[in-house]
């Protein structure tokens, strides 16, 4: 009776460690490019409200030393990466006055954070509540009405020098904290068609606005000179050349990293390395979608996209490698495709992956990787992370084969 | 022994189950009283069961809407015809694949609140450099909107709870991307379920964008800017004829009824100016009929003569008027006293009360785009007039008329598919069937804008008349053949 009692959860136990874990059958050697393979995130975590965030819908993320800080859609968040500890800070307005109490978090709603690697302070862009500075253990509040910010809804924040620009729905304004002079940049005296700034980012001496409907522009900080970068057909409907510039006006982040600007839009994805540009369109490259949020370059050759429908990422340009992670809706596992040239090569399934599939910031750590989506924060751990491609990766062991490798991405 | 070797096989298909299932569980099942207040088409509910079985991390399991060309463009008015373009945008539909469908509704309301942002009140206009110009187009948008709301409430509210719908009412001034704050005091402040407005250009891509990160349904009754829909957002509609599909017409009518080859245009230097007239420019140079001369006026002038002398040495055949009706109506008079008198044909602003007050006879003739038939004989129109005369003591217009119909819709979108912002997206984002609304069958596009039939109104004998495309016998530009998608073949 025994035995038989053994046979029983011997067979029970079979079909649901196979059920649970569905162990991938190793490729056919003949599958493994000969260029190689690009990395893939493997090892997942999810950081979540049930961890200590105070909300879900991550808005931002930005990593600084063993530091992450995470804007959210109701507060600010601070995880300590080395024991996993994280601070929150809520907006308060105890006294029901509409004005937040004083000292606290000035407005609910995060949606950009950059931090001043002189002074360590935390900037934070409010959408709807202005700007913050998070500065030994105090807030302090820059809005419309006390300042020289030119919009109360800011999207992006980026440290220039001893500079903190904010991009807002109405232009971009540029703050010396030492000086306490605000300057403004609207149509009156930048390139802007329209002024719907989306993002900003500083690199090299030179800073570039994500325009929403005016493409990419860039400030030369030595010179006060502008440049624009616009998509050369000038029509909303139609991308006419897909390499000919940026893939749409309608620009929601740019990435500048080792001389490569790598650029976001609601139409799909581009790189500018000074000489040439590159379109990236979902259905050419294996990217989950064209639709857009975010973009942080980890360098020349490799960038995260945030998308609506996962995480892309083009892991080594030269080869065209591309990894897309997505969360299957119907298991929540975590699933990653491998492409290459545009060819669906590899499926890796993992127990976890990005958090949701609707991906809104993202930030590079290192060998990790900071995703927040709509439904938590996701931190990819880099262990054994390459850059490029090699040979005979160790996730290898864990992927599937495409059905057909030759078939195309989608 | 034996019960023991069992309980532990027992709880290793739990544990397993477990490590296998994340709460929450995709698809999560619908609560028992999903179903709408009223009768609604199958389609309907199955917009609606497929919403909630989407979950938190999924997406309905529907059909998107696919176009085969956008915006009914007429083949030999695409930009760049000659070249197939690498991509073509706005053909399917865009989706919302967030989380929003999983919010639970909120135990306790008192009010079922719905966001109102238009320009009601006068301010200081950027626009203008002075007084702001659109609160004659604002507050009859408001009263519309109003009116189907208060005719909600008279048939018990919001019926899944018997409570009343509330109207929370901003108003839109226009400067430096208010519109952006107003949205997002809406939406986290007054907590309503979807936002409708406003008109000025700028003002509503700013809203849209911020409806867009808040994740609201944004309903769109009085912008006519074409470029307002072509921004990706699944959050977004609009159940008025846009400026292009105006300008099309208008062009057709112009170009291959008419026969002109010289059309002169003039119109206001701000976005609604701009970007009003940039089909009908478009289109005329792809028509092999480019404009000879294009001039925009301040809105602070009332001197024309400038922009009406180079039109008139232009040699010009007619001229096209983009801008507000005192404009318009001026920049007439102003022509006819120089001794011009080409036809004279302008946008929907035009076809006014204010237009025919000013331009005097002058208005004899006047040929405006149009976005809707307000001849036409429906009880739901007739209705709407003696309902609007007798709440407002005043003749409805189009924004009133537009309003009313996008209200609601979207009171429509709430009974049905309750408090959830996703879900109220989603009964009106996968609706395939036109909304019978008292401007006409509204029927949108994969990008969520209004593409029925749009009209011209001719004033003749003392008043508007409207014409259709039939009516009036104008020839329809060739469209692109089923499946013909002239797509570039992406080659590495």
């Amino acid at each position: 009776m025994r035995h038989r009692a053994v046979i029983l959860i011997v067979a029970l136990a079979i079909p649901i460690a196979a059920w649970s874990a569905e162990p991938a059958s190793p490729p056919p050697a003949s599958q493994t490019q000969a260029k190689g393979l690009p990395y893939v995130y493997t090892n997942w975590k999810h950081i979540t409200k049930a961890d200590g965030l105070p909300n879900d819908h991550i808005f931002a993320v930005k990593a600084d030393g063993p530091r992450v800080w995470i804007g959210t859609e109701d507060g600010l968040a601070c995880l300590d990466k080395r024991t996993g500890e994280i601070r929150s800070w809520v907006y308060k307005d105890e006294n029901k006055d509409g004005k937040e109490d004083t000292g606290g978090l000035p407005w609910k709603v995060v949606t950009a954070i950059d931090v001043d690697p002189k002074t360590g302070d935390v900037w934070l862009g409010l959408f709807g509540g202005g700007l913050a500075r998070f500065s030994a253990g105090r807030f302090d509040h820059f809005h419309q009405l006390n300042s020289g910010l030119v919009s109360d809804v800011v999207y992006g924040v980026a440290i220039e020098n001893d500079n903190v620009w904010a991009a807002t729905t109405a232009g971009a304004s540029r703050y010396n904290p030492k000086t306490g002079q605000w300057t403004i940049f609207t149509e009156k005296n930048a390139p802007m068609e329209e002024i719907w700034n989306y993002g900003v980012a500083y690199h090299k001496g030179k800073v570039y606005l994500a325009v929403w409907g005016s493409g990419c522009l860039e400030y030369d900080v030595a010179t006060g000179r502008w440049k624009e970068y616009l998509d050369p057909d000038g029509e909303m409907e139609i991308d006419l050349h897909r390499d000919d510039g940026i893939i749409h006006v309608i620009v929601t982040g740019a990435s500048p990293v080792d001389g490569a600007l790598w650029i976001s839009t609601y139409f799909g994805t581009c790189r500018y390395d000074g000489r040439h540009w590159r379109g990236f369109y979902a259905h050419e490259t294996g990217l989950p979608s064209d639709f857009t949020n975010n973009v942080k370059a980890r360098s020349a050759d490799e960038c995260y996209f945030a998308h609506d429908k996962g995480l892309g990422v083009v892991a080594d340009f030269p080869t065209e490698s591309v990894v897309a992670y997505t969360r299957d809706p119907k298991t929540l596992r975590g699933v990653a495709k491998v492409y290459q040239h545009g060819k669906h090569l590899y499926t890796v399934d993992m127990e976890k992956g990005v958090p949701h599939n609707f991906i809104i910031a993202l930030d590079t750590d290192g060998n990790d990787t900071w995703v927040g989506t709509s439904k938590g924060l996701g931190w990819a751990i880099g262990t054994g992370y390459y850059a490029g491609v090699k040979e005979n990766p160790e996730w290898l062991s864990k992927a599937k084969p495409a059905p057909s490798a030759t078939a195309s991405a989608k | 022994m034996r019960y023991r070797l069992l309980l532990f096989a027992a709880a290793l298909l739990a544990a397993a189950a477990l490590a296998r299932a994340e709460s929450p569980k995709p698809g999560d099942a619908k609560p028992a009283d999903w179903r709408p207040p009223f009768e609604v088409d199958e389609e309907t509910l199955k917009v609606l069961e497929e919403s909630y079985r989407a979950g938190a991390y999924g997406t309905p399991n529907l059909p998107l809407k696919t176009d085969e060309n956008y915006a009914h463009t007429p083949r030999d008015v695409e930009p760049f015809r000659g070249t197939p373009p690498h991509k073509r945008h706005f053909l399917e539909q865009m989706e919302y694949t967030g989380p929003g469908r999983a919010i639970p509704e909120p135990a306790e309301v008192k009010t079922v609140k719905i966001g109102f942002i238009g320009p009601i009140e006068p301010t200081v206009s950027v626009a203008t450099g002075g007084k702001s110009h659109e609160e004659a187009l604002g507050i009859p948008m408001l009263r519309g909107c109003q009116l189907a709301l208060e005719e909600a409430n008279a048939k018990g509210g919001y019926l899944r709870r018997k409570i009343p719908f509330e109207l929370v009412v901003k108003n839109d001034n226009g400067l430096w991307g208010s519109s952006g704050n107003v949205i997002i005091d809406l939406a986290y402040k007054d907590e309503v379920w979807a936002i409708l407005g406003t008109i000025d250009g700028a003002n509503s891509h700013i809203a849209i964008r911020v409806g867009l990160k808040i994740e609201i349904p944004m309903m769109n009754t009085g912008d006519t800017d074409p470029t307002f829909i072509e921004t990706n957002i699944p959050w977004v509609m609009r159940c008025i004829g846009d400026d292009r599909q105006q300008c099309y017409l208008l062009a057709d009518y112009l170009y291959r009824k008419l026969g002109y080859k010289r059309v002169a245009i003039i119109r206001a230097s701000n976005r609604y100016g701009r970007f009003g007239v940039r089909e009908i420019r478009d289109a005329s140079r792809r028509m092999q009929n480019p404009i000879p001369v294009e001039m925009a006026y301040q809105l602070t002038t009332e001197d024309f003569s400038l922009q009406l002398e180079r039109i008139k040495a232009s040699k010009a055949e007619a001229v096209v008027h983009w801008g507000d009706a005192d404009h318009g109506a001026k920049i007439l008079n102003q022509m006819r006293a120089m001794g011009m008198n080409q036809p004279y044909f302008a946008c929907d602003r035009c076809c006014s009360e204010e237009f025919v007050k000013i331009a005097g006879k002058n208005a004899e003739g006047v040929v405006c785009a149009y976005p809707w038939n307000p001849d036409r004989k429906d009880p739901k129109l007739d209705a709407f007039r003696a309902a609007y005369r007798s709440r407002f003591n005043a003749e409805p217009e189009t924004y009133a008329a537009h309003a009313y119909d996008g209200m609601n819709m979207v009171l429509w979108a709430i009974q049905v598919a309750g408090l959830n912002r996703a879900r109220i997206r989603d009964v009106l984002a996968y609706r395939t069937k036109p909304w019978p609304g008292v401007t006409g069958d509204i029927r949108l596009s994969a990008c969520l804008d209004d593409i029925g039939e749009v009209y011209l109104a001719k004033y003749e004998g003392g008043r508007w008349h409207y014409y259709s495309r039939e009516d009036l016998q104008i020839p329809r530009g060739p469209q692109r053949a089923p499946g013909d998608h002239g797509e570039a073949v992406a080659k590495d």
